[in-house]
């Protein structure tokens, strides 16, 4: 049972950003207009750009050299109509790219809550929260910051790039040609740069996604470190996955700079063998000063881009990575079938006195929530319509669990639990749980309203919420506070005492009204005096109504129709009360136990 | 060292466009000076090579040295969270100071990364061209640089909306954060009762509003940008029409016109990745100033300015006129509680329902500051203990079992430091929880999930109180400690206890008296008052609250017995 590898979510994989991107490139089916907007833009723009050293060439050779200054305003408006054009359109280029960005985010952030709600209990049990926070939050804000980039203007800026290649070899084929010679050397050093920045990448979020799940928990559990004195050793470890984290940064770091100084390098080596070559070019005659100009501009123009590109390649980098991740929280499939398709029941054992089938029938239940560590073993229980059940037995004897798996928060190992017949699998999910009311064992409050957590933000629920509460008592306290139902409800109910976030809890599952009633220690850290007020008012609530109680206090169950004692997973006991009593078993003894010390009270048997 | 290297490729900074510059003198008038534009061609490679090299140093130290940065940042930030209180805690969500260390951290690793090495970058360009630019017309340069004074007082109005919109989007960020830890940590609720429609509806809520502010900030992204590139072209459109008359006119040699439109390009691109950095400034600003409320919050609870340090806690606990409220609410949690527990002793609290029981319990270890009245341990104020030696007095079972997504044996040694395999052991035997970690595949070295998820209530809490026990503190605190445990396991939790407790003192919250057995006194409060005091017996004679609670509690046995 139990826990597997806490940081499940580090990933090794191959390097298939194709089809990584690919996928992505799905998500921006709904905004193809935008795409196609943007792709109509970015010609114009580059157009916009190469024209500009191109006009400077034409004052230099036809006006400057010349003397003849006549054409020079018309050229100079022309730039200015250039420059204009050119701002007004990148503007508008990154702010539909940013705009779509943030679609984008939106979509996948949506569709990865949605199908985290899907997920099932078992996948919550394993996964730290603090590595969903992440995956919903920061991994998809590198998704954004891979649009602020301009993952689309690298479209724009190879369009450039090959525009100026273009313009330059038109311009003068062999002294592009000398300067292209570093080009090779580029393209060979890139490649061979970004193969291995993509292993230190990975390495990087993974340790992150462990920094931040060790803060998150850390915060939750603060009160404790502080109880325990552990400040020093929570530091220490802190400490070491922060500076793991560092570490891991180094080397991404290095290799980036190498990358970019490289480029630079290279861009100011072509400019070197620009004036090298082209020098004895112009004294031959054979070029023109504007053009050398020109040149010097192309080449300025050229190596702006592909700087920005191994600037943009971490962002890449880093969003491929994201990418991974994500795309491995959205394949995961830890999902319960939704019912629908018909399932073989196994038979059970013909019922006993021939009556009305049972309402819900736990049949040879056998359930492990890891591997083969059953917490069941051949769970059988059937229950009338309207009865009232107690679980009684030792703490981790397997009651919470069954009450689970009736809501079908896990999945049977084995055997089945029927309800009006049909087996649950067979069920839709959701109509399922909508007909049971669950109180579990630690109640949970979210942050809001008292209101809104009686009635979750059901309207169908709200009108029954001040009923629910003054059955459970709930009232009482409610009614003092400043606020009343409005009053504010902190982070997990932190300013609630356990007492009163339980029958919060309580009240929930009365305000919704269902058909089967769970009660999972539901007053368990109430008074006596509460207890009591409680009882009484379920009385009518659970006359018709099908009730599972599980409570270590017997005198809480004296009205149940039937208790059943489980005992490491196995029904031990069945019966009323008057008969386990008389059977002299497991409840027997519990009984006897329970009632002495209730009875001797604190001061006899003490000091 | 990073200054350095950072001089040293400024000076290769200034060294190419210089070579470049003599390099266009030298085709302008061939023979006149004394190298051929060919050797300033070679030179500027040599000078490039070294340059990237000079480059990949200064760079590399920058960056490193932001990632130590922001390590440090973080430690002070982990460190700052760990000395403050629950009151602190109780205040922010979760999520919100998780984005903090995510979201905002980041923001400001930027500026002082990537932000100071480009502006360090632009000034030494800037200062290189501008320097160039003069030597050969003052007059050009200055025409030159008009648009910059316009679009620095353009840039300016953007910032300071920048700054605010991208506070605005890191709240939103960190809202957005709350609400998705919240969603998943309440998984089972959200399940049980079919919220899933309404959790997705009210996180779209959220993610919507933070969507609107990011396009909010992407607007203003998206003029600095334009706003920049328009001013490097319109210096060089100035250049190219006066300096072109110039030319014409014959006061500016053509070479120079050509070098001098040679640094102009020189400044286009630092000028674009000016609007960046000013982005990045305006949110790591932003986001500076979100860390800063974590680095410079004042911990109600702290250590005492001169400190009274015992020998030894006996375990000692007086109250004198204590009282407490929670800063959320005006009403008081306690009031004037006034209680002697002298070391040794066993106190009893009872009381209904949010009473104030925890809350005193919890003054007890400090957790929140004790500030109405007095709390003395062996008759020193509270306030006046050092921390460490206040905590390592007392064990302490809250009434919530938290436990860490650490192993059974970890999470037991989390009471004391290098608790042995047998301590731990004997621990959990007194807690009755050895019977269940046999059960366990891995036994003692079993993970429990975050908070414990994979236990049963019972085991959580039995973990909890193993915990407590091995610390072996003088003060034992157990606030409603066996809640979710049967009456076998009670029992036997009990029996094992009442030989623990020894010399100890203890102090229990109990909702059912058969877990107060053995205790000297007994307290009863009611709305944080102390209402009945006293030894069981001399309670029953009392006839009073306590007395009806427990006839309650004796009328169920009877009723049961019927
Ligand atoms: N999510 C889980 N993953 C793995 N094991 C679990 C999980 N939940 C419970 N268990 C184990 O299953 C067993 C039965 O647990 P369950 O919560 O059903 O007990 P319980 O009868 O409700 O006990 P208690 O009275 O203490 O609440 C325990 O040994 C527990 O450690
Ligand atoms: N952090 C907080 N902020 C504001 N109010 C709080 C906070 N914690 C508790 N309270 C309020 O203070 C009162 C006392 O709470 P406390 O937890 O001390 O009660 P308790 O006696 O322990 O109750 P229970 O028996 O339910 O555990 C309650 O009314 C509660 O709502
Ligand atoms: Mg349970
Ligand atoms: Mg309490």
């Amino acid at each position: 049972m139990h826990f597997q590898g806490i940081y499940a979510d580090e990933i090794v994989g191959k390097a298939y950003d194709r089809r990584l991107l690919w996928r992505f490139a799905g998500y921006l089916r709904p905004y193809l207009w935008l795409v196609g907007v943007v792709l109509c833009i970015l010609p114009l723009t580059t157009a916009a750009k190469l024209a500009q050293p191109w006009l400077i060439k034409q004052a230099i050779d036809n006006h400057i050299v010349t003397g003849d200054l006549a054409g020079l305003p018309a050229i100079a408006a022309y730039f200015l109509l250039l420059i204009l054009g050119e701002s007004l359109l990148s503007f508008l280029e990154v702010w539909l790219l940013q705009y779509m960005g943030q679609r984008v985010m939106q979509d996948i952030r949506l569709e990865l809550f949605s199908h985290v709600q899907r997920l099932s209990a078992s996948f919550f049990d394993r996964t730290p929260s603090g590595s969903l926070v992440t995956r919903l939050t920061s991994d998809v804000e590198v998704l954004g910051e891979m649009f602020a980039a301009g993952i689309i203007t690298v479209v724009g800026d190879f369009l450039l790039l090959a525009g100026i290649v273009g313009v330059m070899l038109w311009m003068n084929l062999q002294l592009s040609l000398v300067t292209f010679t570093v080009l090779p050397l580029l393209f060979w050093i890139t490649f061979t740069f970004r193969r291995r920045m993509r292993g230190a990448f990975r390495q990087v979020r993974a340790r992150l996604a462990n920094l931040n799940t060790f803060i998150s928990e850390s915060i939750s559990g603060v009160a404790v470190v502080q109880l325990f004195n552990r400040q020093r050793q929570e530091m220490e470890e802190f400490t070491r996955l922060n500076g793991s984290y560092r570490d891991a940064n180094m080397p991404v770091i290095t290799w980036d700079a190498a990358l970019y100084a490289a480029v630079e390098t290279l861009s100011s080596v072509a400019v070197g063998l620009l004036i090298w070559y082209g020098s004895g070019e112009i004294l031959a005659g054979s070029l023109t000063f504007g053009a050398l100009v020109a040149f010097i501009q192309y080449i300025e123009k050229f190596f702006a881009p592909i700087r920005d590109l191994s600037a943009k390649y971490s962002v890449m980098q880093g969003a491929m990575a994201a990418l991974e991740r994500l795309f491995n929280l959205l394949d995961c499939n830890e999902v319960l079938a939704e019912g629908g398709g018909e399932r073989q029941i196994p038979p059970g054992p013909p019922l006993s006195r021939g009556e009305e089938l049972p309402f819900i029938r736990f049949h040879d239940v056998w359930f492990a929530y890891n591997n083969d560590d059953y917490v069941l073993k051949g769970f059988g229980l059937e229950i009338r319509r309207g009865e009232t059940i107690a679980l009684v037995g030792e703490s981790g004897g397997g009651k919470t669990t069954v009450t689970r798996l009736l809501s079908r928060l896990y999945d049977v190992s084995r055997g089945g639990i029927e309800l009006d017949g049909s087996d649950l699998k067979t069920m839709p999910l959701q109509g399922l749980r909508r007909r049971i009311g669950i109180v579990l064992q630690d109640p949970y409050l979210f942050t809001g309203t008292v209101e809104e957590n009686i009635c979750l933000g059901d309207e169908s629920v709200r009108p029954r919420v001040r009923g629910a509460a003054a059955l459970v008592g709930a009232e009482r306290f409610i009614e003092k506070l400043p606020a009343g139902y409005g009053e504010e409800v902190r982070e997990r109910g932190s300013n609630f005492s356990v007492g009163e976030r339980q029958l919060i809890s309580f009240a929930r599952a009365v305000a919704f009204d269902p058909e089967i009633l769970v009660l999972d220690e539901a007053t368990a850290s109430v008074d006596s005096e509460s207890e009591r007020l409680i009882q009484e008012g379920l009385k009518g609530l659970m006359a018709g109504r099908t009730t599972l109680v599980v409570a270590h206090r017997l005198s809480t169950i004296r009205d149940a129709d039937r208790i059943v004692v489980i005992h490491r997973g196995e029904k031990v006991e069945e019966g009323s009360h008057d008969e386990l009593m008389a059977w002299g078993g497991v409840y027997y003894r519990l009984h006897q136990l329970q009632f002495r010390e209730a009875g001797s009270g604190p001061g006899q048997s003490g000091r | 060292m990073g200054a350095l290297f950072l001089v040293a490729t400024n000076g290769f900074a200034l060294l190419i466009p210089w070579l470049l510059k003599l390099a266009v003198e030298s085709v302008q008038s061939p023979g006149q000076a004394g190298r051929s534009p060919a050797w300033y061609g070679g030179a500027i490679i040599v000078a490039a090579l070294l340059h990237g090299i000079i480059r990949i140093f200064s760079r590399t130290t920058l960056l490193h040295n932001a990632r130590r940065i922001e390590y440090r940042i973080r430690q002070d930030l982990y460190e700052r969270l760990l000395g403050l209180d629950l009151a602190y805690f109780n205040a922010e969500r979760t999520g919100d100071l998780i984005s903090r260390f995510a979201n905002d951290l980041t923001n400001v690793r930027m500026l002082v990364g990537f932000g100071v090495l480009n502006i360090l970058n632009t000034a030494v360009i800037y200062s290189a061209a501008l320097f160039l630019m003069w030597r050969i017309s003052p007059l050009l340069t200055l025409l030159a640089i008009i648009p910059f004074p316009v679009m620095i007082m353009v840039v300016k109005r953007i910032s300071a909306a920048m700054f605010r919109r991208s506070r605005r989007a890191q709240e939103e960020l960190a809202r957005l954060t709350s609400a998705v830890e919240e969603n998943v940590s309440a998984a089972a609720v959200v399940k049980a009762y079919c919220r899933e429609e309404a959790a997705i509806g009210s996180f779209a809520t959220v993610s919507r509003r933070y969507m609107a502010s990011n396009m909010r900030m992407a607007q203003l992204r998206g003029l600095m940008i334009p706003v920049m590139a328009a001013t490097g072209a319109l210096g060089t459109l100035i250049v190219l029409v006066i300096g072109g008359q110039k030319v014409v006119a014959g006061s500016l040699t053509l070479g120079d016109f050509v070098a001098f439109n040679g640094y102009l390009a020189m400044l286009i691109w630092p000028t674009i990745i000016m609007g960046w950095i000013l982005n990045l400034i305006q949110r790591g600003a932003a986001s500076m100033s979100r860390l800063n409320e974590v680095l410079l919050a004042e911990a109600g609870v702290s250590e005492p300015a001169e400190p009274l340090t015992p020998e030894k806690i006996e375990g000692g606990v007086e109250l004198r006129d204590l009282s407490f409220s929670y800063e959320a609410s005006p009403t008081p949690v306690l009031s004037s509680i006034s209680l002697v527990i002298p070391p040794g002793s066993r106190l009893g609290i009872v009381g209904p329902v949010g009473c104030g029981k925890t809350t005193l319990v919890r003054l007890i270890a400090r957790l929140y500051p004790v500030a109405g009245g007095t709390l003395l341990i062996d008759g020193i104020d509270v306030n006046r203990l050092p921390l460490r030696t206040l905590r390592d007095a007392i064990g302490f079972v809250p009434q919530e079992s938290f436990l860490f997504s650490r192993s059974v044996a970890e999470n037991i040694a989390f009471g004391r430091e290098g608790a042995s395999r047998g301590e731990i052991e004997s621990a959990s035997s007194l807690a009755s929880l050895e019977g269940d970690v046999a059960s366990f595949p891995q036994g003692y070295d079993t993970m429990v999930g975050e908070r414990g998820i994979t236990l049963s209530g019972g085991q959580k809490q039995r973990t909890a109180i193993a915990r407590a026990l091995v610390k072996d503190p003088a003060i034992l605190i157990l606030d409603d400690p066996l809640s979710a445990v049967d009456a076998a396991t009670e029992e036997e939790i009990l029996a094992s206890l009442s030989g623990y407790y020894g010399q100890r003192t203890v102090i229990i919250v109990s909702h059912r008296l058969s877990a107060l057995r053995g205790c000297d006194c007994i307290v009863y409060l009611e709305e944080g008052r102390i209402v009945e005091q006293g030894g069981h017996d001399g309670l029953l004679a009392l006839d009073g609250r306590y007395a009806a609670l427990h006839r309650e509690q004796q009328l169920r046995r009877e009723m049961e017995e019927i």
